[in-house]
């Protein structure tokens, strides 16, 4: 780009002008502004307004159709002695902890596996990320179908094929496996996220270090323990985080293979809030259970969004 | 590393590849498996890992004795909708926050991510009284307003770490050049950030196309559904009908996989970057 000087003068006053809106709002101000409002209004709009009235709402009782009555706190009072909600809440850690530490797991396995010497690297990655890529409810669907009591494959495999169970499990349908079973399709669906983050992490981290840390004798599993988890510990971080609230609000995968069964088992507090809300109808509960654990939320988001912004700024 | 220990590491490597290959795919090939069967097939567990003869009965009842059509159109429409709202809105936002100096950017930059971060499993419930009083409950309409509550925050995000990484000496020689503000985003950066916008739209149009809580909250109407939910509806019932709920299922899995096995390179690279950057 040729950079013509008789343009120079005219190009150099249209930043630093004196006005004072410009002093102020900053150079770029006009359409700075322009440019952002449309976001603001969704924001506004769509985020900001509904969760000042989810508030509200909860401090209410609201039954479908009816004015919302204004009671405080009662119903996180009333939910805190709840023994069905309790049992929701510990249900959602066992959850969400279970699959997120599983996908730690793999996530790693899969990033140091992409990054090792093998052939067509691209395409393993492509077929490893497709859980990711994949609807939801179809890969729940594809679960419910394959984990099915009486027709299901998982137990063809495992009582006719590889005689490894005398007889059938019903996997979603017995209190000792349905929590295990919604937790590994969790695992199914997620850990290609962290698989792909770390991997993107560990190309990051300067090939300098590992030789330096081969000259110095460290063998493969120093050189991962020194060299590589430092250098993945803030995507580490970011992606943990990120899963736990993307898992703790996880309501599809639960929903569509127990609904929360059976007998409460697996009723995780996404599930639970859509079945107070629109099973019993009563509104100002169910977004009581939504929010009960809102200072926890908060106080991870901002940690994690620290975390977000400080990655972008290297 | 001798050479043995380089194979022993290779072997290792591949046999990882193949159990994890299996373990993804076995879901997707048990799903196609499934809607090639016919109902007595699958009921005395015959011709179990490939169907003996091909049956397409249920593509045909999917088609003719269910709603799912109108489901895939209204599945189409709400997520190239919002698609294109999300993304437009997105990427002037994403250049303005990323690039031009005004006061409150870092305070509206902040707020995006964190809007991001919020779950909708907080949001359904006040969104849909919201849509009630404006009366787009029940209608694509509705879904189309709703959806950028998470299709905007992330191509948002998304695209300013990309605006980010331009360098700005370009805009500023262009606008030395005599460019306004305005013409040095959208003749030099837009142009350069193509692939980059091109991922957004794409993980927006998944994301809308993927969505369930909100298209099963908001609409009552059968007729109205969008595919994940319709496909879920499928299994309320006391009948089942797994033949004709996974062709559903497969029909559903195309245009996603076809899109990604595409554009596979903009995808991995735009999923790295929306979360987190190396």
């Amino acid at each position: 780009m040729a950079i013509s000087t008789a343009q120079l003068p005219g190009a150099l006053t249209h930043r630093p002008k004196r006005g004072g809106f410009r002093r102020v709002l900053g150079p770029d101000h006009r359409m700075g502004y322009l440019f952002v409002t449309p976001i603001a209004l969704f924001v506004l709009s769509l985020i900001a307004y509904p969760f000042g009235y989810a508030l509200y709402l909860s401090m209410t009782h609201k039954l479908v159709g009816l004015p919302p009555v204004f009671v405080g706190f009662e119903n996180y009072i009333r939910l805190t002695w709840d023994g069905f909600f309790q049992r929701a809440v510990v249900n959602s850690f066992i959850f969400t902890f279970g699959s997120v530490g599983f996908k730690m797991v793999l996530g790693v396995v899969m990033a140091l596996v992409l990054t090792s010497n093998i052939r067509w690297r691209s395409f393993w990655t492509g077929v490893l990320l497709i859980p990711w890529v994949a609807p939801t409810v179809v890969s729940a669907l594809n679960f419910l179908w394959i984990f099915d009591g009486s027709l299901g494959v998982l137990n063809y495999l495992l009582v006719r094929v590889f005689h490894i169970l005398p007889q059938g499990v019903g996997w979603l349908s017995e209190p000792g496996t349905a929590m295990a079973s919604v937790v590994a399709v969790n695992i199914w669906r997620g850990f290609p996220f962290f698989g792909i983050s770390f991997l993107a992490g560990m190309k990051a981290i300067p090939i300098e270090l590992y030789e330096a840390a081969a000259v110095d004798g460290a063998g493969t599993l120093q050189r991962f323990r020194h060299v590589t988890l430092p250098g993945l510990k803030n995507i580490m971080i970011i992606v943990v985080l990120l899963s736990t609230i993307w898992t703790f609000n996880d309501f599809q995968i639960v929903y569509i293979l127990t609904k929360g069964g059976p007998g409460g088992t697996t009723m995780v507090m996404p599930v639970l809030t859509y079945e107070t809300a629109f099973g019993a109808q009563r509104l100002g509960e169910a977004i009581a259970v939504a929010l009960y654990l809102l200072p926890a939320l908060a106080v991870t988001i901002m940690v994690l969004a620290r975390y977000m912004r400080k990655g972008r700024k290297r | 590393m001798t050479a043995a220990a380089g194979r022993v590491q290779a072997g290792l490597s591949y046999t990882i590849l193949v159990v994890l290959a299996l373990m993804v795919l076995f879901p997707f090939y048990w799903m196609t498996v499934t809607s090639f069967k016919s109902e007595d097939q699958m009921r005395s567990l015959v011709s179990m890992f490939w169907p003996k003869p091909f049956a397409t009965e249920n593509y045909a009842q999917l088609v003719h004795k269910t709603d799912f059509v109108a489901w895939y159109k209204n599945s189409v429409f709400v997520a190239v909708s919002s698609t294109l709202l999300a993304t437009s809105v997105g990427t002037v936002g994403a250049y303005a926050l990323a690039r031009l100096k005004f006061f409150g950017r870092g305070f509206l930059a902040s707020a995006t991510l964190i809007t991001y971060l919020v779950p909708p499993s907080i949001l359904f419930i006040p969104l849909y009284a919201q849509m009630r009083n404006l009366g787009l409950a029940n209608s694509l309409s509705g879904l189309i307003a709703a959806y950028p509550s998470f299709t905007v925050p992330f191509v948002t995000w998304l695209l300013m770490g990309y605006f980010e990484s331009i360098p700005e000496e370009l805009e500023e020689a262009a606008m030395i050049d005599g460019a306004t503000r305005f013409g040095a985003f959208w003749r030099i950066v837009l142009p350069l950030s193509m692939p980059g916008v091109l991922a957004a739209g794409l993980y927006a149009f998944t994301q809308a196309w993927n969505e369930f809580l909100y298209a099963l909250v908001f609409i009552t109407d059968g007729k109205l559904r969008t595919l994940p939910v319709g496909l879920a509806s499928f299994i309320t019932g006391d009948v089942y009908g797994w033949g004709y709920l996974m062709s559903g299922a497969v029909l559903t899995t195309l245009p996603v996989i076809a899109a990604y096995i595409y554009l596979q390179k903009y995808m991995v690279e735009g999923l790295t970057a929306g979360s987190v950057k190396g």
